[in-house]
Formats: structure tokens, sequence, C-alpha cells
């Protein structure tokens, strides 16, 4: 991972030297645009008074120049490519922490951690299927005992009907 | 020198009455759970059982909500060791080298420094509570907004320098942590601002959603590309629990200079005690013979943030104690149960009621003595908890982060919304950004935005505010300083930091 | 091996789940006569320790021995207490979810904000008025005014200098503040701090120049002589400060404000549970311990002919007259 700088420029998009700090400034600088179009119909300063949209745009401005520098210096300086994104972990984790929150007020915390817990498991490439069963069941019941039992917080439980 | 010790002893006999000692422990206790537990946060316990407090003597009911604060300052950091995710503002900086050891198999190691500086920190800011607290309140009030603001750009500043990288991606990434935090109702007008008309937004995005989203759940999906090999590191090589002789070396001038300054700090009632963890981390990493050591295991990155953040966490009882102003939410509770006890928080306190006054002082001693006491022997028990293959421990770690920020608000959104936060540090990862210094950004973003609105109307819109008032043109000239320290080596050898070493 | 574990898991999954069932499935729909079989939350739209959250744990604890269950006070924060008081009006309306607003939350919101998600007269079922907390006028120790009127005169001639701190928009010190300055007919620098506390620490330290707030946390710095107070906004005069006058007494009588807390129930609670709830207030009024705890923070607790839901909804309509256009005088939003 130390050697990254050698790549050859020539393999790269549009001759950019510095992918890595390219593409993150660039992401930036969208982000900063966003954000000024979002707050565009904020009012701004009233005389020396700032308004709610000033301080929003002012740092949306910098983090612009920032992005837009980043992005500059990553065109014409060498750096290392991209790390290549995995897709198996990050989906499967994302996933099941959004099918918890999508689940958990209808069917309720049981099905819902026992769900996410398969999901976020299937993302490691060495699950073993019945050790995994058991599993999110035994860390079910803990984080039933502890949330629902032990801290008294008032989750429910099960689907209701 | 003589009342100090009278006053003292007479702390000491109210806090080592048996109900008191109980109340302590439990405080202590609770506040260690709540840390260790995601989401779960210090506010929200408290308010909770504040309506329980009710039913004790003042004295016993203010002895135990301020053992939960301290409790749960302590605990978070164990988190931000064992899993990377932090409890509170005060131990994201705990999480880069305090995580970092955990990975090396040092986590004995690193949560024991923890524990050790922690006590130490504890020690010293209660004598400093007890002798100096009354004088000490006056540093707070010359504390005005043009101050509190040059104090939030000091802490950014600290930010920028703490980051092991290029400094403009620091910055770049500090304004992104500023912007989002303005995500929500504006504080003066009640304007929704960059909400996309998503009700969920109107309250802002919390803390603990980011940090867990952001450190939490990004570490893990990062961990999941790793090959077997690599993780087997962190299950197997567990080496002693205790911190070896050379890491107390080391750690010592560090705990005694995350002490001074978090109790200064501390003193602040504007945010202070947050810059006090990550201003303690900075100066390590500025002093240090070797800084490219930092956010690659460094124990004194984990022992002077751990000791400034428990040193603030006791110092910022003086202005609650002394004008009977809440720096934080938790001490605004705290505020609560005094007053529902029928005792006006301020001033008076000391002199009208001394055995409340100094029995919480002493108690602070003894809560923080019982933090160590429960806190050492569970060493062992959360490193072991390193030992469960990863494979089953990271869909634990994925479920019970869900469960708890989904208590807090009983809100799916707060879930998304972390998740959301996950792949923002996966993908801040990749492209070499640091997320701590966004996370410092993000906490710091409102009160230097208040502060900074709150100062131009009181100066009529003259900048030069910041620099004619002498603390703040203090701060700022510090801040400067500081800045240009860390432009400087990015200047003469940015090549010598391409490598940035990842796990 | 593995496989009789699959059974074994297998079956205890079932039957959890089969227990599951039937306990979700006894618990059934709640009607009235049954009200309450589970835990009332009770919505402070402020920050915990604050004035109103004061005044609603001791009311609400008395209250949950009354109604044999739990009353949990939950803070839900923002935007001036219209972020808790919007999900209160939204809250299933079965009496388990219950606000303690106040005269921001349910007067000034209304000019204050123009796209409120809820009509404050219109959206709840009123319970009854809690207790009210008396509104001081206070400067910075230093403040060269020795009484009321020499204060007036003096921000008066000075307007372009003064600052004038309150606690956020829609803060009890921000309304009655904006009322002060209609009375004395100035406009001075307003100056918002996050809550009470930053505020007073401000004025404290000589950042600010005056302010209006609940008498709650004044009291000490008053007596300390580290703040000075000039009037106090109600009839009389109140034990915990005698030497303060009252606006009328020190020559400004259009200065009366006292910040009323109030319980609200979503539109549409049942009558009986709403009475129940209203019953329950009165009961917690009445007892020595609450009265005594909630004259010591200086509050005002209502006369029998202020409370209950019909007096509430008559105080809320006028508090929304009274309130609507001094706000809108001052603020453009």
């Amino acid at each position: 991972m130390s050697d990254q700088t050698s790549t050859g420029a020539g393999k790269r998009f549009l001759g950019v030297r510095n992918p890595r700090d390219f593409w993150g400034g660039l992401v930036l600088l969208v982000v900063a645009v966003v954000a000024l179009w979002a707050t565009k119909d904020l009012s701004g300063m009233q005389g020396f008074a700032f308004g709610p949209g000033t301080a929003p745009r002012l740092f949306s401005v910098l983090l612009a120049i920032c992005g837009a520098g980043i992005a500059l210096i990553g065109l014409f300086t060498d750096g290392p490519d991209i790390e290549p994104y995995a897709y198996r972990g990050p989906a499967l984790v994302v996933a099941a922490i959004l099918i918890f929150a999508l689940i958990v007020r209808p069917v309720g915390l049981v099905p819902a951690s026992y769900l996410a817990f398969l999901i976020a498991i299937a993302g490691s490439r060495e699950a073993k299927v019945v050790e995994s069963l058991i599993a999110a069941a035994a860390m079910t019941a803990f984080c039933v005992a502890l949330f629902y039992y032990g801290l008294g917080l008032p989750f429910q439980l099960w689907p209701r009907f | 020198m003589h009342d100090l010790i009278a006053n003292l002893a007479l702390g000491f006999s109210v806090a080592a009455q048996p109900q008191n000692l109980f109340f302590c422990l439990i405080g202590a206790l609770v506040g260690t759970l709540v840390g260790v537990l995601p989401g779960i946060g210090t506010v929200a316990t408290v308010a909770m059982l504040l309506t329980i407090t009710f039913g004790l003597s003042p004295t016993s009911a203010l002895i135990m909500l301020a053992g939960i604060y301290y409790g749960a300052q302590y605990g978070g950091s164990t988190t931000s060791v064992l899993v990377n995710i932090p409890g509170e503002a005060g131990s994201v900086v705990t999480c880069l080298d305090g995580h970092q050891m955990a990975r090396q198999g040092r986590a004995g190691a690193a949560l024991s420094i923890a524990a050790i500086g922690s006590f130490f920190a504890g020690t010293v800011s209660t004598v400093l509570v007890a002798a100096l607290g009354a004088p000490l309140t006056s540093l707070a009030l010359l504390f005005g907004p043009a101050e509190y603001f040059s104090l939030m750009v000091l802490g950014l500043i600290f930010a920028v320098v703490l980051a092991r990288g290029s400094v403009l991606k620091a910055i770049a990434v500090i304004l992104l942590g500023l912007l989002l935090s303005m995500v929500g109702s504006d504080l003066e007008t009640g304007a929704g601002r960059m909400t996309f008309d998503w009700a969920e937004l109107s309250d802002g995005i919390g803390f603990a959603n980011v940090a867990m989203g952001l450190f939490g759940f990004a570490e893990i999906i990062r961990n999941l590309e790793m090959s077997d090999e690599s993780r087997e590191i962190l299950n197997t090589k567990v080496t002693g629990l205790m911190p070896t002789r050379q890491d107390l070396i080391d750690s010592a001038p560090a705990i005694a200079r995350g002490t001074i300054l978090g109790s200064i700090l501390g003193i602040l009632p504007g945010g202070g005690a947050i810059v006090a963890s990550f201003a303690a981390y900075t100066v390590e990493k500025r002093i240090a013979k070797d800084p490219s050591r930092f956010g690659r295991g460094a124990i004194e990155g984990v022992a002077a943030p751990e000791s400034a953040n428990n040193a603030a966490a006791q110092t910022s009882f003086i202005p609650l104690l002394t004008l009977g102003i809440p720096p934080n939410a938790v001490m605004a509770l705290m505020v609560g149960a005094m007053t529902i006890q029928g005792i006006v928080p301020g001033p008076q306190v000391m002199t009208k009621q001394p055995e409340l006054f100094w029995g919480m002082i002493a108690s602070m001693w003894v809560g923080n003595l019982m933090l160590v006491i429960i806190n050492l022997p569970l060493v062992g028990l959360w490193v072991s908890l390193l030992r469960v293959p990863y494979r089953l421990l990271f869909p634990s770690i994925v479920v019970f982060c869900c469960i708890g920020i989904y208590s807090v608000n009983n809100s799916p959104s707060d879930v998304i919304i972390a998740a959301v936060f996950g792949l923002i540090g996966y993908w801040m990862v990749k492209h070499d950004f640091e997320p701590a210094p966004m996370l410092l950004g993000f906490v710091l973003g409102p009160l230097m935005e208040e502060n900074l609105r709150r100062a131009m109307l009181i100066a009529r819109g003259d900048p030069t505010v910041f620099i004619t008032r002498p603390i703040s043109a203090g701060l700022i000239a510090v801040a400067t300083v500081l800045l240009v320290l860390a432009l400087l080596p990015t200047i003469r050898k940015r090549r010598d930091e391409v490598f940035v070493e990842e796990g | 091996m593995a496989s009789l574990f699959k059974r074994v898991a297998s079956k205890a999954l079932l039957s959890v789940v089969a227990v599951g069932l039937t306990v979700s499935l006894a618990a059934g729909p709640a009607a009235a006569q049954d009200y309450p079989s589970r835990v009332i939350t009770m919505i402070v739209p402020f920050a915990a320790g604050g004035p109103t959250d004061i005044i609603a744990r001791i009311v609400s604890e008395h209250m949950a021995r009354t109604l044999k269950q739990t009353v949990v006070v939950e803070n839900v924060v923002g935007a001036g207490g219209t972020t808790g008081s919007t999900r209160a009006a939204r809250a299933t309306n079965d009496g388990y979810t219950i606000v303690m607003g106040h005269m921001g939350t349910h007067a000034a919101s209304v000019a204050l904000y123009p796209n409120l998600a809820y009509k404050p007269d219109a959206d709840f079922e009123p319970i009854g008025l809690a207790a009210g907390t008396p509104i001081l006028i206070v400067a910075k120790k230093d403040f060269p005014a020795k009484d009321l009127k020499e204060f007036v005169a003096y921000v008066k001639a000075n307007t372009d200098k003064m600052n004038a701190a309150h606690a956020g928009v829609g803060s009890v010190s921000f309304t009655t503040c904006l009322l002060l300055n209609s009375v004395m007919q100035v406009k001075p620098i307003a100056v918002p701090f996050n809550g009470t506390g930053p505020a007073l620490n401000a004025l404290l330290g000589g950042q600010v120049d005056y302010m209006c707030d609940q008498i709650v946390n004044l009291v000490p710095h008053i007596q300390g002589g580290t703040i000075k107070a000039y009037a106090i906004g109600t009839a009389e005069r109140n034990p915990a400060l005698p030497n303060v006058p009252t606006s009328t007494e020190a020559g400004l009588p259009e200065f009366q404000a006292s910040a009323w807390n109030a319980l609200f129930a979503p539109k549409g609670t049942p009558k009986p549970i709403v009475d129940k709830l209203s019953a329950a207030l009165d009961q917690a009024l009445d007892d020595e311990t609450v009265r005594k705890r909630l004259l010591d923070l200086g509050s005002d607790i209502p006369g029998k002919d202020r409370r209950g839901s019909q007096a509430l909804a008559t105080l809320v309509k006028s508090e929304i007259a009274k309130w609507t256009p001094i706000i809108k005088a001052n603020v453009t939003n």
C-alpha cells in the first residue's frame, strides 16, 4: 500500500495526476454548491446583524474554495490512485442499518435486530450459516435484556397485529 | 489553607456517609454504563433520573447526578478505544490513538492509562475546585462573545494541527463539519436551514448519529475490506492488560499537561470543556520529538486528552457552584435538580449550605476513585470482548449501535442519518480525508456561529473587536502561530507526507 | 450436532414468537375508562432544568401519584419551544402524550413563526394552567440608574449604545423584552443567547446592559448585588424579593408580564381523559408540598377561578391577542 505513487500517469482519467485528491476536492466543491443552493432563500446580513443564511453561505464559499484548491492541486501534482471501493461489505452493512431503521417501528425490536444482524454478518466473507443464526439470536436476546428490561426503554418488541 | 483543609474535612465527612457513598457508586456505575452504551446520552439519562431525585436528600441527589456526569465522560472513552466510537465530544480524539493501540493489541494499556490519567486529573482538579473555585469564577466572567468566538477559532486550529495529512484537506473537512452543524433551525429566527423540507432535520443532526456513522460504521465497513490475516491481528495478539513501565514514563508528563489544560479550559462555560481534550492532544503532538507517531497508537495521544477531558469535567462545576450558571446541558439539569429541591444555585450556596457544597466537591474525588475501582477490573472484560471473532463482533456492534441511536429519540431517521454518515466516513477514508477534524468542526460550529453573531451585534459590526479585546487577541494570536507552524512543514516537506499509512 | 442446534434454536424462537404474540394481542386498544394504563409522556418543549421544566417536573410528580401511572418528562428542545409543541400537536390523541406549553409556545409563537405547524387555540385540548413565573427587569451591576424611572430615561437617551440580552427568539425573555422596549418606545440591539444561563452569564460579566427574565435564577444574584433589579411585572411584590418594586409602583404600569405555563393535550383527546388530567393537575396545585416548592421558586400559583380547561382556553385567546401586535411591530419575518 505504501508504493501507490508509482502508478503510471498514462492510465488515469483525463491525465489527472492525483485522482484521490482530485475527485475528493471535486465532491466537496459539489457539496458546497448544493449547500449554497439550499440556503439561497435564507436572509443574509441585515446591516451588521447576521441573518440565518450568512454563516452557511460563508462556510459554503470557503468550502468551495478549498474543494477547488484540493482538486486543482490534485490535477497538477502526483499522488496515489483511489483505493478500490469494496461493494459487498459497505452494501450489506448499510443495508442492515437501513433495514433496521425501516422495520423497527412496524415489526418491533426483536425481528429488526435479528434481521439486521443476519444481513450485516453476510457482509463478511467468513460468515457461517448456523453460527450466524445462533449468534444473531444471542445478540438479539442480549439487546432485549439490556435495553428493554435493563434500561426500561419503551421499545415495542414484537409486531403489532 | 487552614480553611481549605477544614472545608475539605467537612466535605469528606459528608461524602463518606453511607448513603452518599452509595449514590456516588450508583452514579459512577450508571455513568460508566451510559458512556459505554452507544447513543444513550448523559443528558437523556440525567433527565430520566431527575424525577427520581425528588425522594433523595439534595446532597445525595447531586452527588449521584455528578457521578453520572463524570462516569459517562469516562465510559465514553472505553468505546473510543475498543470500537472507535466516541461516546462524547470529549472522547473524539481518544479514538485517534486509542483505537490504533487496540488494533495493535494494546487495548488494555490504552484503557488503563485512560483510567489512571483520568484519576490523576480528577484528583488535581478536585483540589483546584476546592481551593480556587471562587477566585477562578472571575475568569468565566471575563469571557464574552468575542472571546468565545476566538476560543472556537483556536479550537478549530487545534483540529487542523491534530490532522495527519494535508492542511488544506483538514481545513476543508472542518468547513464541511461546520456546514453540517448548521443544518436545522436557526437559533435566532427559527428558519429551517438546509433541511430540504425534511421534518426530521429541523432539529439538526445529532452528534451521536454523526459520531457513530463517521467513526463506528465507517470503521466496520473499512475492516470488512481487509484480508483475513491482517485482521487476525485484531483478534489474537492482545498483549498485557496493564501499561508497561515505559508507557507510564511516556504518559506521566502528558497526563500532567493534559490536567493543567483541562482544568483551565473547563472553567469556561461556553464550550471550554469540549476544546480541552483536543487542545491537550494538539499540545502533545506539537511538542513530541516524533509527531508522526500520533495517530498510530501513541500512548500520550490517549493519556493527555483523557486527563484533560476529566479535569475539565471537574472544573466545569466551578461556574455551576459559584455562579449557578450551567456550562452545559448536564449541568443545566443539575441546576434543575437543585431548584426542584428548593435550593437556588448561586454564590450563596457555598456559605449557606456548606455541607452540600463541600460534600459535592469531596464526592467528586470519591467518585473518581470509584471509577478507577470499577473500571480497572473491567479493562480485562472489555479487552476480552476483542477476542470475539471479528465476523461475530462487527454485526453485534452494528445492531447495538442501531438500537442505541434509535433509542435516543425513537426516531428511525436518526438511524438512517448514521448510515449515511457511515458511507461518508468510508468515502473520506478512500480520499484520505480525516473524520476527526470534521467532527470537531461539527461540534464547535454552532458555538462559533452564535458567538460570532453576538459579538458582531454587540460591537455594532466592527470586526476589530476580536483583536482589540486583550483575551480575544491573545487567543487569536495563539491560533495564528499554531496555524503557521502547521503550514510550515507542509510547505517544506509535503512530499514526505504522501505515504500516509492506513491500517 | 449442528442440526440439533438448529432445531433447538428454531423451536426456542417459535415459542418466543408465540409468547410475544399473546402478549401483544392481550394488550388491545386502550379505552378511556382504563386510562391511564401505560406511561404518560409529558413533553416539555424546553431544556431540562429551565423554569418550565422545573414546574413540569414538580407538577407531574404529583399528577403521577394521583393518576397511579408514571409520567415521563421528555424535553424536546428547538425553535423557541415550537418543535416540541408541534410534536405534541401531531401526537396520537389518546392522552398518553401531553405538553407543558407556555406563553411563548402557545401565544407569542403565532406572530413569531408565520409557518407555525399548529394553532395554539385550535390544535390542542387545554387541560389547565399550571403556574406562572413573574418577570423582572434586570441590568448589569454598574448600570447608571437608581430606579426604574432613571433606567427608562437612560435607555431612551442611550438607545444606540444599549445591548438587551434575551434567551433566544420565542423565549419568555425575548417576548417580555419586546414588551418592555415597546412601552419604553425604544429599539435597542437585541443580543440572542442560547438559553437564560448564558444570557445571565453575559449580564453578570457586563457584556450586555439589561434583560427581562423570569425570577427563578435571578434571586441570588440580585441579593448578592451582582446584578440590579428595577421592577417586577406583577400586581404585587414578590416575597422572595420584597425590595423590588412592582412596575406600577415604579412608574411603568404598562409592563405587566408573567410567564404562564399550562398543560395541553392534542386536539381530539377524549373529554373524559382531559377531565381526568385536569383534575389531577388541580389536585397537584392544592398539595402543600407542591405549593411550597412552586412558591420557593417565586412562582405564581393560579387560584381556583383561573384553573381548568375553560379558563385556559380563554387565556390562550387573550394572550394571542396581547402579544401578536407587539411582536408584529418589532419582528419582521
